[in-house]
């Protein structure tokens, strides 16, 4: 698709004119329709965690997967209770399609922000996290229900309010302070 | 102004073709605020070129059938 827009915007460039066909397949056509699917590879694409860890801010966020250092996403990625491709869109995109929807337009303002530089160290998480994704694999599994801490009410109801998030008071952090306030300054 | 359309289609071709190369967070921004401006820039030249040159208007009547009509 982008081989034969090529051709044809070489030949308007050297010649300095088009055919109406030409002009319209190669200028407007073609590159049309590449922007469409490189869109949908970018959306699929930006679930990985090659992608995610290729900004220079979220390199040791990345690097802290691997590491045994307590933190929650540690433990998840280390023992393998979610994709090592997609490990961050797991958790970070919350729950249905509303989740992922919520996750591309927060990617836009990542990027957004990147370009601009307009962030602050230690990075912060824009609004309450999401245990819908927690809860969308932890809910129906026997050794959740089974700890007695989750069978009480108040505590589910404070859960199901979001007035207590699931790090914090009972689990540990989701990523290490030190990975979250490293990566290069922002410029 | 088909040399400036063309120049700007193929620089946001660029853009296109990193992405496709190696999908990263670097090569997603010059995809989304270089190349996505350069190609909506691009077009609206060619467009904009295709107008002065006549393409979007209604086609005038040839004097017989404006003959006919009065007729």
């Amino acid at each position: 698709m982008v081989v034969p827009a090529l051709v044809i915007l070489l030949r308007g460039l050297k010649r300095g004119r088009l055919s109406e066909a030409a002009g319209a397949t190669g200028l407007v056509f073609l590159p049309m329709a590449a922007y469409a699917l490189s869109v949908l590879l970018l959306m699929e694409d930006s679930k990985r965690v090659t992608f995610c860890g290729s900004c220079h801010v979220m390199a040791p966020i990345l690097k802290s997967l691997s590491e045994d250092n307590g933190a929650l996403s540690s433990i998840h990625f280390r023992h393998g209770r979610v994709s090592h491709e997609e490990a961050c869109f797991v958790c970070h995109s919350g729950y249905g399609i509303w989740g992922t929807v919520g996750a591309k337009l927060a990617g836009l303002r990542h990027m957004m922000h990147t370009v601009t530089g307009h962030y602050d160290r230690p990075l912060q998480l824009n609004g309450k996290f999401d245990i819908d994704s927690c809860l969308s694999c932890h809910a129906q599994a026997q050794a959740f229900r089974a700890v007695e801490a989750h069978q009480a009410i108040d505590l589910q109801e404070a859960l199901m309010s979001r007035e207590m998030s699931c790090t914090g008071a009972c689990h540990p952090s989701a990523h290490p302070e030190e990975a979250i306030a490293a990566g290069a300054p922002a410029s | 102004m088909i040399r400036l359309a063309c120049v700007l289609v193929l620089m946001s071709l660029v853009a296109v073709v990193l992405l496709a190369l190696e999908t990263t967070g670097p090569n997603a921004i010059v995809f989304s605020f270089v190349g996505a401006p350069l190609l909506a820039a691009g077009v609206a030249v060619y467009v904009f070129q295709r107008w002065r040159e006549g393409a979007f208007r209604a086609p005038q009547p040839s004097p017989q059938t404006q003959m006919r009509k009065e007729f």
